[in-house]
């Protein structure tokens, strides 16, 4: 036991010493910013920079130009591809399938293992409501929380399986367990200091040009951007409201996609490395990016 | 699926050991593997510290002269500016000839009916942060997305448009 203890103090040292000098590393290489844009962190997504909140700021307001949605119509983005969320069909989707097939995971694993259910509940036997709070800080495990990281660590913890961030498998849970909050406004709670922290670093990598393209999340994503203008036949939207409906069933992809999972494939077309899901710099980005969805309604399932 | 009753009984003891192997995976784990046959980008500079572009440096912006004659030729340098692989210059801008412009940037399809020499016009696609540190545009020829010769193509190609 003396053993295993000092081993692991030994590599908490060694990992501290390796983030200490990714830092180091990372401050000494030159590295461009796109100009920042006026962001107040406490107003969420109804702070949005784009003009464009009144289109997509509810039912009402979507249904008042649905007219623009699928259409060529300039405007058309301005909906921030809010639309699909009101439509209906009763078709089944992907996205749904996801959503039952994490349900169905979870059941059965909460059978054999009702631990598992109250670690994804943080102490409750019920998930509804639990994923409005994410991403959080976990005191416990001293720990920045997406709902994907909670995924993976409470199978890890109790059900001693290896659910991995990006893996098919932890998305349809993580799917089912935002699906638990749907219709819930997002509270990312920014007065946990560890929280601002990774806002901050978050806000900063927003801005910061990756890539052979010598692109940042803001070159396409911020007022005086590409954001508005037609990219071919793209037209890039607001990042305000975005993140409440991820994971969400990507029709070009056919695939459904988490959050860290698109971040990637946004960094593919900015031509620079993508990161592996779960990976620190991306939960920095998604705290940040969910903060800007404050106060929005969580929409799992939902089709993109 | 899981088999979490199977290994219970063991948990206990192996749980120190498991950690200990986790904590050593985050130290030195491997990178995402580019997905198979996808384009490989651990050159340039990436988001985060994790991997090793973390550390990649931002190519500085670059101040270039033309070197002798321009050597052009305007209809590779339409193709060029219209592949998605290539200049993909379309995406931002309206071009002579182009379908299905993007409109962030200047239109150029009359560009050659303006007072702008091959110079000039070479030394703003090699590196347009030399003029504007805040623009969008990527520097084609600084960053290599486009060689000499293809740069040379495409300002043929906007020299060529009136």
């Amino acid at each position: 036991m003396t053993l295993t203890r000092t081993l692991r103090r030994t590599l908490a040292a060694a990992l501290l010493a390796g983030a200490g000098l990714g830092a180091a590393a990372a401050a000494e290489v030159y590295r461009e910013h796109h100009p920042r844009a006026a962001i107040d962190p406490a107003q969420g997504a109804a702070g949005d920079f784009s003009g464009t909140y009144g289109f997509w700021k509810d039912a009402a307001a979507l249904e008042r130009h649905r007219d623009w949605a699928g259409s060529t119509d300039p405007n058309a983005w301005k909906l921030n591809w809010k639309y699909p969320d009101l439509v209906d069909s009763g078709d089944v989707h992907a996205g749904h399938v996801a959503v039952d097939e994490g349900e169905r995971f979870v059941r059965r694993a909460a059978a054999r293992e009702p631990g598992f259910l109250a670690c994804l509940g943080e102490g409750r036997n019920e998930l509804k409501g639990v994923a409005a709070g994410y991403p959080k800080y976990d005191a416990k495990l001293k720990k920045l929380m997406t709902v994907e990281a909670r995924v993976e660590h409470c199978a890890k913890a109790e059900l001693w399986d290896d659910v991995r961030q990006g893996s098919p498998l932890n998305t349809k849970i993580a799917a089912y367990v935002k699906s638990q909050s749907a219709g819930l406004p997002i509270r990312v709670d920014l007065s946990a200091a560890p929280v601002m922290a990774a806002y901050r670093r978050g806000e900063q990598l927003f801005y910061t040009k990756v890539g052979q393209l010598n692109f940042a999340c803001a070159s396409c994503h911020t007022p005086g951007s590409i954001m508005g203008h037609k990219l071919r036949g793209e037209v890039p939207t607001t990042p305000f409201g975005d993140a409440a409906h991820f994971p969400t069933y990507r029709t070009p992809v056919g695939e459904v996609e988490s959050l860290h999972q698109r971040f990637g494939r946004c960094l593919n077309q900015m031509r620079a490395q993508p990161l592996k899901p779960g990976d620190p710099a991306y939960v920095d980005l998604e705290v940040f990016y969910t903060v800007l969805s404050n106060g929005y309604p969580i929409t799992v399932p939902s089709i993109r | 699926m899981s088999q979490p009753n199977a290994f219970s009984a063991s948990r206990r003891t192996l749980a120190p050991l498991l950690m200990a192997l986790a904590l050593a995976g985050c130290a030195g784990g491997p990178g995402p593997k580019p997905g198979a046959g996808g384009p490989n980008y651990a050159a340039w500079p990436c988001l985060g510290t994790s991997l090793p572009c973390g550390a990649v440096a931002t190519r500085t912006p670059q101040q270039k002269t033309l070197d002798g004659a321009l050597n052009g030729d305007p209809a590779r340098g339409q193709k060029i500016a219209e592949a998605r692989n290539k200049g993909n210059c379309l995406a931002c801008h309206v071009l002579k000839d182009g379908a299905q412009p993007g409109s962030r940037g200047p239109d150029l399809s009359r560009y050659g009916a303006g007072k702008r020499s091959d110079a000039e016009t070479y030394a703003l696609v090699h590196d347009m942060r030399a003029r504007n540190p805040d623009t969008v545009m990527p520097p084609f020829g600084t960053n290599a997305i486009l060689t000499e010769q293809e740069l040379r193509d495409v300002v043929a190609y906007l020299q060529a448009s009136k």
